[in-house]
């Protein structure tokens, strides 16, 4: 290691603290909730602990592509909220609950019974 | 100075995240998951990042959780309706435990690489400007392949959701 006196906010490990802590409350969100809204949550907070990898280690190298690629995450990310929020008012619409665990059956036709 | 600015925010995104993660109701997950991600776009702006801080607080806090809010209020749930989640605090604790390893195992990799100084750059680096020149150039394939997707997106939304005639 080379001198400590630096400063948090310019050291990248400080930064990917800040995100790996993001993406194990998202990891935890999806694997311990049972709401699907939360569920969808986490998942955004993954991709965005991710993308701020990708920002911090773009600083890190000073190039600017890392910074494409994260606009390119916030539009997928809108795409799935797309996709996902209308999924989700189809099945509560259908099943009338929230609960993951009766997504199980993702089928167009009902089982009735 | 910056400093205080860099602890602050992360408190913030720390704690909107933890928000999210522990409340019963997803509108109250949904308010903490803003202020998550306002303060990871000043983050942003701390890495020299001008323009996605402006992205992602007016499209991420803007347009996709104001979207999620709206669906929360148009399903309309009452507390009785959410789901049961008798164990969510075990979950969550052994879930954290299993997650440290994984954690140290990326930290290290990460503190191999030589330290060096990260100052806010000035003009000319993650400006509006820069940005373009850049998307345009060396992403211009996968910019059109997302512009396709998202319409994709849109059609996909559109026959989820109407009113399914046949089957009642």
């Amino acid at each position: 290691m080379q001198e400590r006196t630096r400063v948090m906010a310019e050291s990248l490990l400080s930064y990917v603290t800040l995100a790996m802590i993001l993406f194990s409350i998202g990891f935890l969100g999806v694997i311990s909730r049972k709401n699907v809204f939360i569920v969808y949550m986490s998942i955004e907070l993954m991709l965005n602990a991710v993308s701020l990898i990708f920002v911090a280690l773009g600083r890190y190298y000073e190039t600017i592509e890392p910074q494409v690629i994260a606009m390119l995450i916030i539009a997928i990310a809108a795409a799935e909220a797309a996709v996902f929020l209308s999924m989700i008012v189809v099945l509560y619409r259908k099943k009338g609950s929230l609960d993951s665990d009766i997504f199980k059956v993702l089928a167009q036709k009902e089982f009735h019974g | 100075m910056v400093d205080i600015l860099f602890v602050v925010l992360a408190t913030f995104a720390i704690c909107g995240g933890l928000g999210m993660l522990l409340f019963a109701q997803p509108i109250y997950s949904a308010m903490s998951l803003i202020v998550c991600l306002v303060a990871l776009g000043g983050i942003f702006a701390l890495l020299s990042a001008p323009f996605l801080f402006m992205v992602q607080i007016i499209l991420y806090a803007g347009a996709i959780i104001t979207l999620l809010l709206f669906i929360i209020m148009f399903l309309n749930i009452r507390d009785d309706e959410l789901p049961k989640e008798p164990n969510k605090i075990k979950t969550i604790a052994i879930g954290a435990i299993l997650l440290v390893p994984f954690n140290i195992l990326v930290f290290q990799a990460f503190s191999t690489l030589p330290q060096k100084p990260m100052h806010i750059l000035g003009e000319g680096f993650g400006g509006i400007q820069s940005f373009g020149i850049e998307l345009f150039r060396g992403w211009l394939v996968p910019f059109e392949l997302i512009s396709i997707l998202i319409l994709v997106a849109l059609v996909g939304s559109v026959v989820y959701a109407r009113k399914d005639k046949s089957n009642g």
